[in-house]
């Protein structure tokens, strides 16, 4: 391999792989950045075997010449001491070319380091990707459904395949969900597919939150292809690929109640505080519990006991309260975590009884909701 | 190393023979248990295994050893293809659930994956317990390996859940022809061979200038055996006791004499073949024809009763081999 290369691009793709290049790794191989010179550009990988991450420079972006190849071919370097040398080297263009034993020379203006690299067959393939089965999600989008659901996955390692957010496509519809059995969020988004796909797989949590990290904002579309062992996100110049949990998850359709016996509608923003509010004293206690009841005028009262702290009360204003009295517990995090997860200003939440699971959702909207259970008080 | 087929079918004909009849009626099982004593190609083994099921190109059961998959199964670079060693002393439950976590996703290229758990009896007894999840509810596609020296402390709920492979020592003949292949003079490479049977103890005792050191000491000793025997215990204060200072430097000692006797008694019985000190065969001879084979008997005797002594009594090293000297002379 022989090419010279625009540092600031070649300095924004190290430092967008470096993401998915972990320190603490049991394959050797994967403590470095493969390199890949072709003659439409090169392209940088980093991967922890869960997530890998590819960048991609091209020959010329707006004109101005980025890459030139002189000679194709592949290398794997250190990630640690590369990214550290690329951000340092003193002029704007990098010449990287291999030699014998896959000792590779960089050069920038008078600097030379000689790096010793890898053989590049020995990293891992990232599987082949069949464009036609790709659907597009805008990134924005993509961004809010992960928030909207990833923070619910399991963190226990007891039933690992709840550990992920489960996504499910059919009928043109993509429903992502996510529970660690006391919660569950779940987001669907209508996608511009033909009707007679359908795929249901469950993708690492951890990964979803890297990807949420590494996309840059904006209403640029996101391809996404869904293989048999990985899911790949491709955005302009960056591939995301992650690992994909191995089991079947759960059927979660039929612990969301249909029926409700009481509904309350609030101002999202207001309930948040009252429940914050509520919590400063119940946080001290062992299970962060708040209680909610209503009151006569359509009003809530939410309150809070620690007995050897003390005792906080709250009455709201509900936009709108019909159905039978209710006097329910639940933790105040599970609840927090619902009300930002929901967009909207005003959301309207179901109960069907004190030891039943409610659920939130935005007013008249059915393309978000979340559910939490109860907590059993005496 | 890199073993082939043939060769784990020579040295463990009954493993190699059950793991290909399993891979060639494509019953795999879910869990295996190496075991056997150092050195006796366990973990080679069990890459070869890895290599038959991953291998791009393979004939029939075999594999290409050339491909990208083998090459870096080799390697260790293969992202299906695990092994999981003590982290210090023992396997810590930690890396037992990091294990876990792998079970549950996919595999990074293909659908199968393989873990080798290395020294699998330092596994502690909490992290053993979490294996035994994954060992009695198998994933598909995936296979796990546990090597083990010790297979009596292992779990039994551990072993009653895999299938176990027991691995015959080596013969040290054929651990002697390894120890040349790696550069090794042959009288050592014998010597090492017959003393240890895992190949890489005799190979860094072959290569310890010690032991080169020992074995001349033994030589030397043997002919003093004809000098006075105030020149004799002389000997024994001034080269013999120093060189072998430690106890299990003794033990070795005795053992590389008693070898020494044993090859006198195969001259007199008109076996030069297998012979350990083949390249002394001269002075060997000459000496086998000077002594009469009862005196040899009655040495190898007293080496063995003097072995014995050391290890169940408690008496002071020099007093033991000046005692020896003095009766192997008589």
């Amino acid at each position: 391999m022989n090419i010279s290369i625009d540092r600031e691009a070649l300095a924004k793709s190290v430092q967008d792989v470096m993401k998915a290049v972990s320190t603490r790794t049991t394959i050797p191989i994967l403590t470095g950045i493969k390199l890949t010179a072709s003659a439409r550009g090169v392209t940088l990988t980093g991967s922890d075997s869960d997530i890998s991450i590819e960048s991609f420079i091209p020959l010329e972006k707006e004109g101005r010449l980025l890459v030139d190849v002189k000679r194709p071919g592949s290398i794997v370097l250190q990630a640690r001491f590369f990214s550290e040398i690329v951000k340092k080297l003193p002029q704007q263009t990098v010449e990287i070319e291999t030699e014998d034993n896959f000792l590779t020379v960089i050069r920038s203006g008078h600097s030379e380091f000689r790096l010793n690299g890898f053989n590049a067959d020995e990293y891992p393939r990232l599987p082949q990707i069949e464009e036609e089965h790709a659907f597009q999600i805008p990134a924005d989008l993509l961004k809010a459904m992960i928030r909207q659901t990833v923070f619910a996955v399991s963190t226990s390692e007891t039933r690992p395949i709840l550990t992920g957010v489960n996504w499910k496509i059919e009928d043109g519809e993509l429903v992502c969900t996510a529970t660690d059995s006391h919660r569950l969020a779940m987001r669907k988004v209508k996608i511009g597919i033909e009707s007679d796909w359908a795929y249901n797989v469950v993708i690492p949590g951890k990964s979803l939150n890297e990807l949420s990290k590494i996309l840059a904002d904006g209403n640029h579309p996101i391809d996404i292809v869904i293989t048999a062992n990985q899911v790949l996100f491709k955005a302009e110049h960056l591939l995301f690929f992650s690992r994909l949990l191995d089991g079947n998850y759960p059927e979660t359709a039929r612990l969301i109640p249909t029926d409700s016996k009481t509904t309350v509608t609030v101002n999202a923003k207001e309930f948040l505080q009252a429940i914050d509010r509520a919590s400063l004293l119940a946080r001290e206690g062992r299970n962060n519990v708040v209680k909610l009841a209503t009151l006569p005028g359509e009003r809530l009262e939410i309150s809070s006991v620690s007995p050897e702290i003390g005792k906080v009360t709250e009455q709201l204003k509900a936009e709108s309260l019909e159905g039978e009295e209710l006097n329910i517990s639940f933790s105040a995090k599970y609840m927090m975590d619902a009300l930002r997860a929901l967009d909207g200003t005003d959301i309207q939440i179901s109960f069907t009884g004190a030891m039943r699971p409610f659920v939130l959702r935005p007013l008249h909207s059915d393309s978000m909701l979340q559910l939490i259970l109860p907590v059993r008080t005496y | 190393m890199t073993m082939r087929w043939e060769q784990l079918a020579k040295r463990q004909p009954v493993v190699a023979k059950m793991l290909q009849s399993g891979l060639e009626k494509g019953r795999i099982s879910h869990a295996y248990l190496f075991e056997g004593r150092r050195g006796t190609g366990k973990k080679a083994a069990s890459l070869l295994l890895a290599k038959s099921l991953f291998c791009l190109s393979p004939s029939g059961v075999f594999p290409c050893f050339q491909c990208r998959n083998c090459r870096r199964i080799d390697s260790g670079n293969h992202p299906d293809v695990r092994v999981i060693s003590p982290d210090g002393e023992t396997i810590k439950k930690e890396q037992i659930e990091w294990l876990q976590r792998e079970f549950t996703k996919t595999a990074v290229e293909s659908d199968k994956k393989m873990y080798i758990v290395e020294h699998a009896e330092q596994m502690t007894t909490s992290a053993a317990n979490s294996l035994l999840k994954f060992l009695e509810e198998p994933h598909p596609g995936t296979v796990a390996v546990l090597l083990t020296e010790q297979y009596h402390r292992l779990l039994e709920t551990v072993i009653s859940r895999c299938q176990v492979f027991s691995f015959r020592p080596l013969p040290p003949s054929e651990l002697a022809d390894q120890l040349v292949g790696e550069g090794v003079p042959l009288p050592l490479a014998l010597l090492a061979a017959h003393l240890t049977n895992s190949d890489d103890e005799a190979l860094a005792l072959s290569q310890d200038r010690w032991f080169a050191e020992a074995r001349t000491v033994v030589l030397q000793l043997y002919e003093m055996l004809s000098k006075p025997e105030l020149q004799l215990l002389f000997f024994v204060n001034d080269r013999w006791i120093p060189h072998f200072s430690e106890k299990h430097q003794l033990d070795l000692g005795l053992q590389l004499l008693f070898y020494l006797y044993r090859d006198l008694l195969h001259i007199q019985a008109g076996q030069t073949d297998g012979l350990l000190y083949s390249d002394q065969l001269e002075r060997l001879q000459q000496w086998a024809l000077t002594c009469p084979q009862r005196r040899i008997l009655d040495g190898m005797e007293a080496i063995l009763q003097a072995k014995a002594r050391f290890h169940t009594t408690n008496m002071s090293t020099v007093l033991l081999v000046e005692q020896l000297a003095l009766q192997l002379k008589r």
